[in-house]
């Protein structure tokens, strides 16, 4: 059998299918295919990486039907990175969290690792599709599988959450579909090369709308501001796995599809300044509202806007070493901030509540988890020799280059926001007092397995960073060339 | 292998060691800390002549070696750092989380070295940020309260110096292309010329390390409130990398003397006079033996500081000398304060008293580093206060700042006794009365740093040789010395041993002109006799010195201690607060909100997009 991106999508939907019948066999089935899946995602995403690399692009046509009528799914080293990297994060997720749903009652665990599944599947879908069109539908089954997850506690505030997410979730999708009706009528195909390259032909005025239309749509996703209203609630009251996968999973593919849109799609001029301010004002605002938030999730879901921000400013600066920092912050901060969603979901299940009061005195509970929360928080403000300095240090480097001293200090100075509500949980954890002290519950096996890898991972990309940056490298390099990649697809046709 | 890379190993093993060892033998932990810095110290005493170690990481050239310069401060640390770790296994006995301080520790030692080994401004910055970190960790390893305040003002200050510099750093790379320390002062990185912010930044970075006013906030309390062991450390070495980025910022200046620069060093030396003089007023009032040290620590910065800026050879002579003395006596005086802390439980002047006869040998080395610190002969700090002033009369017009300097070390008398009194002299109270001296093994690294003292004030030329040599990596041609001399601007020598020897003599004949004088007339009483003359003794009366030490000084200045930089500071810092949360009600919460902010915006770009896409 020959490995094709294809696989990605199909060997999750089968699944999907097949679960409710595997589970009437084998009880566990509906915990236990999941995680066989997703592992079956990393392994291609790794086999497939490798071929990438190798040989250029891949470019697969699905059955058999050419662009503009069929689906193309399109591999180069950028999309195959962020592929591989969010398989990957998928599986650690899954790995996980597969003990941690099992305190729930029956019935509910097959839904829920389906719902996961379905979400990461969804999201790889986003990143590997050639076709506008499809993008869309990936979008929407991310989406769906997003809302019900947000509601997946049934309690009032999950529900509440669950429906900010809907409506904004269907605004979004109302304008991408518009956006994506402009386009197709101005250049009769859905294919993103295609389109590419017929766009400078288009009239300046539908082709500013349906941009717009895009950076709402698409805006809303990658969680810029002031379109994302519906993140800190939905990460709140998400359950803390699916918490992680929204920022190592679900944003990345928000990201990237608005990254693709605008950097391929379109060549308008003005959008790198729009980036730019947005992706500050993005950061700015999340920072300060993580500040003064009195709930653990919701504060690291302000500081995952915050990231996301950085991305964006990183992506809007756009010379290639920006670029390359920004793909660099975005696999830190999925690796970083489900460390951090990981552990302080551990601090939560053994407090009991979300305020920041459970974590004081925690380390006497769960010394290691401590040790590896205050690990993410010091890397994911930027302390070297932790990952998350080296992505910031080349974004910095970037930005210097077009002497942007402003917003270097701009981005330094928000910096230190985050560095103080970091530090005030770290201080909490290691240096309250404790409230009450009842039986821990000490993280399983999986878990730290999981968690443990995350922090290896951060440590040793900090130190040596080079085992990453070559692939990081060549997928800036392939998101930037887009003649390359529109003369590749159009020849395989 | 190069033994560059050895101590980094040595030091990060120990750290990771000390950590999991202290949950297997807590005895073991402190042991297995001061190994690795013994390992460290050899290491770096048998090979002196390190080769660079220059690689690539992540697409960046690194380079790390040594220098005469980065020699002399890598003495400073190594050596003060054995001691303290020496100091630390009996100071630490019976405390929590052994491993966790250790480990903390060596990551600070291992992040100070790396500082000076750095011959690249990434390294220097990745290093910085390590030393920075670990050092906030042992800030707050005493209570919760303080991450909330001060440890975290200390990481605030400490990250707007680094990021400063950070800043400054992808400029020089962006302006020079290179990250290489050297070849970036060579192409006039530090001339002041243009990109004037690039200096400044640095320096920026660098005078909030050494706590020089007004970024002074942070120091009080993190040097007070630390583990005394780790204290001396603070202040005595890792002050000094601000000392050691300030010498590489001016060291264009010194090889030049562009007149760019000099306005900037003029500044500096007038913030490092007023941190002086400030500093010095503040610790008059304390009453915490820990916060007078502290506070007398930023005044001695502030002196550095001064002989930094001048410029002169004697000036930059006198300013690595006193880094050294101030490295050694107030690595002393807070090792003091500690073994007063573990043996009487408090450091509080107000409650203790008369521990001289209960602890005579810490009260030897107390004697000896005042003396130091008060720069009287015949012992070290002499040499570098005389230093300081024949550069500053002889060698700067900044007369008003000589003042200032004069003044604020005459001053400095007034708190070094108080020191000395509210510890040790005085009547013994009841509650001090179990008090035995400190273990062998935290008066040993007292008793080195005394001696070293006493030894540099005989012969200052163990000093003035290493340091003659780091002057020259830094711009300053044919700085003549001898054991005990040093020549000046005009050609003749300063013979510092017969000044010295002079001085003494003086001390010597009034001391034997005293003891002679009263002998006859002396009654011997015990500490515990007060005679009260006849009045009625009343409960709660105040019968001693502790409290109101210096009333009429205190009302006398009174009008100073009015302005505190603290409270600008905090009131910034809580209008901040107030206006994030403010301004954090845009998320209301509110799912209508939210949509109508999607529908709002997207009204805006349409409004608006011929001015943002074209």
């Amino acid at each position: 059998m020959v490995i094709t991106p294809v696989h990605y999508i199909v060997a999750p939907l089968l699944a999907a299918f097949a679960i409710p019948l595997l589970s009437k066999i084998y009880k566990d089935a509906a915990r236990v295919v999941p995680g066989i899946v997703l592992f079956y995602n990393m392994i291609i995403s790794f086999v497939l990486m490798r071929q990438v690399l190798k040989h250029g692009m891949i470019n697969e046509i699905i059955a058999g039907w050419q662009p503009p009528w069929g689906i193309n799914l399109v591999l180069t080293p950028f999309t195959g990175f962020l592929a591989a990297m969010v398989s990957v994060m998928g599986f650690i997720i899954w790995l996980y969290g597969f003990r941690f749903k099992r305190t729930l009652k029956g019935g509910v665990v097959k839904y829920y690792e389906i719902l996961q599944m379905m979400m990461i599947a969804g999201s790889i879908g986003v990143i590997i599709t050639g076709d506008l069109f499809n993008m869309f539908v990936f979008i929407e089954i991310v989406g769906i599988t997003a809302y019900s997850l947000t509601a997946f506690y049934r309690d009032r505030n999950g529900a509440e959450a669950g429906f900010k997410y809907l409506l904004l979730g269907s605004l979004a999708s109302v304008f991408l579909l518009l956006a994506i009706l402009l386009i197709y009528t101005q250049t009769g195909t859905l294919n993103m090369a295609q389109i590419a390259e017929r766009m400078p032909e288009v009239s300046s005025g539908i082709k500013i709308t349906a941009l717009i239309f895009f950076l709402i749509a698409l805006g809303i996703e990658a969680e810029m501001f002031p379109l994302n209203g519906w993140t800190p609630d939905a990460y709140e009251q998400a359950p803390s796995p699916t918490s992680a996968t929204f920022a190592a999973v679900v944003s990345i593919a928000g990201i990237y599809a608005l990254v693709r849109v605008l950097f391929t799609l379109f060549d308008v001029s003005g959008v790198h300044q729009y980036l730019i301010v947005m992706g500050f004002i993005t950061m700015l605002v999340a920072e300060i509202a993580a500040i003064s938030q009195k709930n653990l999730k919701r504060m690291l879901a302000y500081s995952s806007i915050g990231q996301v921000g950085l991305v964006l400013i990183a992506f809007g600066i756009g010379s290639q070493l920006a670029v390359f920092g920004a793909l660099f912050l975005m696999l830190n901060h999925a690796v970083i901030k489900s460390l951090l969603f990981m552990t302080g979901s551990y601090f939560i299940y053994n407090s009991g509540e979300k305020r920041l009061e459970g974590l004081n005195g925690m380390h006497k509970r769960l010394p290691y988890v401590s040790a590896l929360f205050s690990l993410a928080a010091f890397a994911i403000i930027g302390f070297p020799p932790f990952s998350g300095f080296w992505s910031k240090f080349y974004i910095l480097i970037a930005a210097s280059d077009q002497k942007m001293i402003f917003l270097i200090i701009g981005i330094l100075l928000v910096t230190i926001i985050e560095l103080v509500y970091y530090l005030r949980l770290v201080g909490r954890i290691y240096f309250a007092k404790e409230e009450m002290q009842d039986i821990a519950h000490k993280p399983s096996v999986n878990a730290l397995v999981a968690m443990s890898f995350l922090a290896l991972f951060i440590i040793l990309i900090g130190i040596y960073p080079d085992i990453i940056t070559g692939y990081i490298n060549q997928a800036a390099a392939a998101l930037l060339d887009k003649t390359h990649y529109i003369q590749q697809i159009l020849a395989n046709k | 292998m190069n033994p560059i890379i050895n101590i980094l190993l040595v030091l990060f093993a120990g750290s990771i060691l000390a950590f999991g060892i202290d949950s297997i033998n807590r005895k073991w932990t402190g042991w297995v800390a001061f190994l690795s810095v013994l390992l460290a110290t050899f290491n770096l005493l048998s090979q002196t002549q390190a080769s660079d170690v220059v690689f690539s990481l992540g697409g960046i050239r690194l380079k790390w070696g040594l220098s005469s310069l980065r020699l002399y401060f890598t003495y400073i640390i190594i050596i003060l750092n054995l001691l303290a770790f020496l100091y630390s296994i009996d100071y630490m006995k019976g405390k929590a989380r052994l491993g966790y301080f250790y480990s903390a520790f060596l990551l600070t030692v291992l992040g100070m070295f790396g500082v000076v080994i750095s011959k690249d401004f990434v390294s220097f910055f990745i290093f910085w940020e390590i030393m920075t970190w670990s050092s906030f960790l042992l800030i707050i390893y005493n209570a919760y309260y303080k991450i909330k305040t001060e440890g975290l003002k200390y990481m605030i200050f400490s990250a707007i110096g680094a990021y400063a510099m950070l800043t400054a750093i992808v400029f020089v790379y962006h302006f020079y292309g290179t990250f290489d320390i050297a070849t970036a002062i060579d192409q006039g990185v530090f001339s002041f010329e243009n990109h004037i912010y690039i200096p400044l930044f640095f320096a920026l970075a660098f005078a909030i390390k050494a706590a020089i006013m007004p970024f002074h906030i942070w120091a009080p309390s993190a040097y007070a409130d630390s583990p005394m062991s780790f204290t001396s450390v603070f202040s005595g070495a890792m002050s000094k990398m601000g000392i050691f980025g300030l010498l590489l910022v001016l060291s264009t200046y010194y090889a030049l003397h562009n007149p760019q620069a000099y306005i900037f060093t003029q500044i500096l030396a007038w913030l490092g006079g007023i941190t002086a003089a400030m500093a010095t007023i503040y610790a008059l009032i304390q009453t915490d033996a820990k916060r007078l040290l502290a506070y007398s620590s930023i005044s001695q910065l502030g002196y550095i500081v001064v002989a930094l800026s001048t410029g002169t050879k004697l000036g930059v002579m006198a300013a690595l000398y006193l880094a050294v003395l101030h490295a050694v006596f107030k690595g002393a005086l807070f090792m003091v304060a500690g073994a007063v802390e573990k043996q009487a439980g408090t450091t509080d002047m107000t409650k203790i008293s008369g521990l001289i006869r209960k602890m005579p040998w810490t009260f030897f080395v107390a004697l000896v580093s005042v003396i130091a610190l008060t720069g009287i002969p015949p012992v070290g700090g002499f040499v570098g206060k005389w230093l300081l002033y024949e550069a500053l009369i002889t060698e700067s017009n900044n007369y008003f700042l000589v003042i200032v300097i004069f003044f604020s070390s005459t001053a400095a008398f007034l708190y070094a006794y108080r020191f000395l009194f509210g510890l040790f002299l005085g009547q013994e109270e009841k509650e001090t009365e179990n008090v035995k001296e400190a273990p062998v093994k935290m008066l040993i690294p007292m008793l080195i740093l005394a001696l070293i003292s006493i030894v540099t004030g005989i012969m200052p030329g163990l000093i003035f040789k290493p340091a003659a040599a780091a002057m020259r990596e830094i711009g300053f041609e044919n700085v003549n010395w001898e054991m005990t001399s040093l020549s000046n601007v005009w050609g003749n020598q300063t013979d510092l041993s017969l000044i010295g020897l002079f001085i003494a003599a003086v001390f010597v004949l009034i001391f034997i002109f005293l003891t002679f004088k009263g002998k006859k007339n002396t009654r011997y009483v015990g500490t515990k006799d007060i005679s009260s003359s006849g009045e009625l003794w009343k409960e709660g009366e105040n019968w001693t010195f502790q409290q109101d030490f210096y009333k009429p000084f205190e009302r006398a200045a009174a009008p100073l201690y009015k302005y505190k930089m603290n409270k600008i500071w905090e009131d910034f810092g809580n209008a901040l607060e107030a206006f994030f949360n403010f301004f954090r009600r845009i998320y209301t919460g509110n799912g209508q909100t939210y949509a109508l902010y999607v529908i709002g915006f997207l009204v805006l770009l349409l409004l608006f997009k011929d001015y943002i896409f074209r």
